[in-house]
């Protein structure tokens, strides 16, 4: 007796996926690793434009080389599809016409202009679900204004209450905040999926803005701004050490964030093996250890402490003294972190251009009876998928898809 | 009974609650099983109230989950303070006679969902939490796994009394593995994965390295999808599933190009700041007035020659300092005071919105305030009045994403007091009569109260 495969929750769904960049393809990818059929469709000759961006395999360039694009698209088959040409839209009608979801990132206005709006879409297959995601939403006085990672975040992450007092604010690394839209544009689709399935809605229309969802809760920028109408007061950027014990201490390889304050401050002093601190009335009571003198007044007992150890010794005293903390990790360490090796969470992918490495592993891992995740498909060559796409769903011939090559259609 | 995919589609089989009703979203009529702690886990069982799940907190009056409802169940007065500093707080800064009803983090991210109070350290309490499971389609958790363990909340039981829960469980680094009794804030996890080395600045030492928490955020939309996912999953095979969504393993993936380019070359990158990997301009400029910043950045050529134009420097564009993206990058220290000199003595939004005219991509670091006068979000309908009866009327965001279908989905109830919602959850939801609920009611499970011991 053969035993059935378990399904993925979306293996049976196919999205037709027009995004490009960071954004949209992290969000996309996310519904291909719950088993969507996500199709993407690239622009002939160049493709995605991150395919040109780096970093590159060995720093060497070259459009299946990009470490950001195969990240970014693992788990989808490629088309390319030319749509300023009506064959091309006419293809793309006709792959909308059986999909579940369409998720787009071009400029505002820009598909409706090709006759590919939602309205347009809708007619041709009315349960469709489509999300739009743009930096600042369909609509509204920045509706074309332009947007990058560096701006969308400081208007509306907590960029303002990120980093020292006496410096400049800071943004988050690389293209956080991109990439937390895309996840939202995921849930958005799932959202509109639903409705579709369970409530016999008919379809819907998704507008994600990357400015909107920023707000929303990076940084618990929620609590923030309820915080600010509470009290009348805004975030600010914290000293460098704001309470007793806390702060980013140097260690002998490295540095090591500890959470401070006179709740934790009598488990850090027992971590270092100085007890006797706690006989003394300014660390023992605590009144004593609420005052404000303390905090400059520990420093020099706990850098000495935290110099003399290695990050990992400083993390495992933490953990076994119940004092929170961590090391301030490089890639290196995460790589080699007991926890993420334990779990095997980096994935190795072979690609043909870079040989097997490693990625980022899954978000989540489904407990179904029987069955590990699934196995990661390295990301589409340009166009990889074309021929199979179009002969496989649209019913083309191989001479008719040479006819769309030859006039720069695919 | 459980609810059905398909029966409920118009709540039909969901007892009517007095105090939350029907809303008509597309999830009206599941039921989810709170138990998130802090950030990640609320901000999940938030996207699933917003569209109208019954989310039930699950709380308890004996135990204080700590930045939960607040720092303190009775914070000092120089507790709530300290909290102003950092943005959050209470209302006027008094903490009022419950101060757990009065956190802004906290009823930023409660609204929309009810809250009953049972004390899981007793055979009753596991009792009405049986119950419960049995009538819920999920149970989403972000404890630490043996703290869970401890309350008997596993999936092998809870799997066994529902066969169509969906439970998702998010615990920062894994159900298994050395580091799963590893307690760490989303601070710490964020410091394990790597961020915050890379974000700090570049001309100081780490030790000034930001302390923030965007990997909370990613974990809740996580969280909030994989339900969904569930749900799906559940309607193809009858069949209930455990999601695993540790927020360490759902953050590396935001570092994406850094985790590959490690991969890929050995390169580990430290201390960016606000430096972009090739591009310049890429910065944080001071403006005019007291911690006024705006930022500035170009992505082509043509956004060059329009900023220089802007700037009243046009020689600049053909200066072989700036003439092209790698030029600027390596000369970036001596760009940066040129265009920090035009921006030092200009409001910032003035600054976005003159270079967002030209072409040239450009925003304000926008702080509380700006965000809610904001004219974008004002035009797009992003702030809604919230009343809270112990912390007074305030405007909270709609959702993250807007619906045709459903284009006002946001704020409708305040964040629940603490047991609020204790007599329809005990008896209608749960099905205990009169006489047993004052049973609870004696026990201790039922109150809007903290057990005077806590502090």
């Amino acid at each position: 007796m053969t035993t059935p495969t378990p399904i993925m929750p979306l293996d049976d769904v196919r999205i037709i996926d027009l995004t490009h960049m960071t954004a949209g393809p992290f969000g996309t990818r996310i519904l291909g690793d719950y088993g969507a059929d996500v199709i993407k469709i690239e622009r002939p000759e160049t493709g995605d434009p991150t395919r040109s961006m780096p970093p590159f395999h060995k720093d060497i360039p070259g459009p299946e080389r990009s470490g950001l694009f195969l990240f970014l698209n693992t788990n989808k088959r490629s088309i390319t599809l030319n749509l300023k040409s009506e064959r091309g839209r006419g293809l793309l009608r006709d792959l909308v016409r059986d999909a579940h979801i369409v998720v787009e990132s071009f400029a505002p206005g820009t598909l409706d202009a090709l006759g590919l709006g939602y309205a347009d879409l809708k007619k041709i297959n009315p349960r469709l679900v489509m999300t739009s995601l743009t930096n600042y939403g369909q609509n509204g006085p920045y509706r074309d204004y332009l947007g990058i990672e560096l701006n969308l975040y400081a208007m509306g992450g907590s960029m303002i209450s990120a980093g020292d007092v006496d410096h400049e604010p800071l943004k988050t690394a690389g293209r956080m905040v991109s990439y937390h839209a895309g996840y939202v544009a995921a849930l958005a689709s799932a959202m509109g999926l639903f409705q579709v399935e369970f409530r016999d809605a008919e379809g819907d229309y998704m507008d994600v803005s990357i400015f909107e969802t920023a707000m929303h809760s990076i940084d618990m920028r929620l609590g923030r701004l309820m915080g600010y109408q509470y009290t009348g007061h805004m975030a600010s950027r914290p000293a460098r050490a704001t309470a007793v014990g806390g702060g980013v201490h140097p260690c002998s390889d490295g540095y090591f964030l500890m959470t401070g304050g006179p709740r934790f401050i009598p488990n850090i002093i027992q971590m270092m093996g100085m007890e006797e601190m706690l006989e003394q009335p300014e660390w023992g009571t605590p009144e004593g250890r609420a005052h404000p003198d303390r905090i400059d007044e520990f420093l020099p007992h706990i850098i000495p402490w935290t110099l003399e150890r290695t990050k990992e010794e400083v993390r495992q005293a933490a953990e076994k003294h119940a004092v929170l903390g961590a090391p301030l990790n490089t890639m290196e360490d995460l790589f080699n972190n007991e926890q993420f090796v334990a779990r095997d969470y980096f994935q190795e992918i072979d690609h043909p251009e870079t040989g097997a490495i490693k990625y980022p592993g899954f978000h989540n891992r489904l407990h179904r009876e029987g069955a590990d995740m699934p196995p990661r498909r390295r990301a589409p060559l340009l166009g990889e998928h074309t021929e199979e796409v179009l002969t496989g769903i649209l019913g083309l011939t191989r001479q008719d898809i040479a006819a769309l090559r030859k006039d720069g259609i695919v | 009974m459980t609810v059905n995919d398909n029966m409920n589609r118009n709540g039909a089989q969901r007892p009517e609650n007095p105090t939350h009703p029907d809303p008509g979203l597309p999830l009206t009529g599941l039921r989810i099983i709170d138990i998130t702690v802090v950030w990640a886990g609320p901000y999940s069982t938030m996207q699933l109230a917003d569209w109208g799940a019954e989310v039930v907190r699950v709380e308890s009056t004996t135990y204080f989950a700590a930045t939960t409802r607040g720092a303190l169940a009775r914070p000092a007065m120089a507790s709530v303070l300290a909290q102003t500093t950092m943005g959050m707080g209470m209302p006027d800064s008094e903490p009022g006679e419950r101060p757990w009803n009065r956190s802004s983090t906290f009823n930023s991210h409660g609204r929309n969902k009810l809250s009953m109070t049972v004390n899981l350290r007793t055979p009753e309490g596991q009792e009405a939490l049986e119950r419960l499971v049995a009538v819920s389609d999920g149970l989403i958790e972000n404890n630490l796994p043996q703290s869970m363990d401890r309350q008997g909340i596993s999936w092998e039981r809870l799997s066994q009394i529902n066969p169509r829960l969906i439970m998702i469980r998010m615990p920062a680094f894994g159900l298994d593995g050395p580091y799963r009794g590893y307690r760490t804030w989303g601070n710490h996890m964020e410091a394990i994965a790597g961020h915050p080395l890379i974000r700090t600045y570049p001309d100081i030492s780490p030790e000034y390295a930001p302390a923030g928490v965007p990997a909370d955020a990613a974990g809740g939309i996580g969280a909030a999808l994989a339900f969904l996912m569930g749900l799906r999953y559940r309607k193809r095979t009858g069949k209930g599933l455990l999601i695993e969504a540790p927020t360490a393993e759902n953050f590396v993936p935001l570092l994406g190009e850094f985790v590959m380019d490690y991969s890929m070359n050995g390169r580990v990158w430290t201390q960016m700041g606000n430096r972009h990997f090739y591009l310049a301009p890429h910065n944080v400029y001071r403006a005019q007035g007291e911690d006024q910043w705006v930022t500035i950045a170009c992505w082509n050529e043509d956004q060059w020659r329009a900023l220089c134009e802007v700037i009243r420097k046009p020689e600049l564009a053909d200066d072989a300092r700036f003439c092209d993206n790698a030029s600027r990058y390596e000369n970036r220290a001596e760009l940066d005071a040129v265009i920090g000199a035009w921006t030092a003595d200009k409001h910032a939004s003035w600054i976005m919105e003159r270079l967002q005219m030209a072409g040239v991509p450009s925003g304000a670091v926008m702080n509380e305030r700006d965000a809610l006068e904001d004219r974008q979000l004002e035009h797009r309908g992003y702030f809604r009045p919230l009343p809270h009866p112990e912390a007074g009327t305030h405007r909270a965001p709609m959702t993250p994403f807007k619906s045709a279908n459903h284009p006002h989905v946001g704020p409708r109830r305040h964040a629940p007091r603490l047991g609020e919602d204790n007599e329809y959850i005990y008896k209608t939801v749960l099905g205990y009569s009169d006489e047993e609920y004052a049973e609870f009611d004696n026990k201790g499970h039922i109150g809007m109260d903290y057990d005077p011991s806590i502090p």
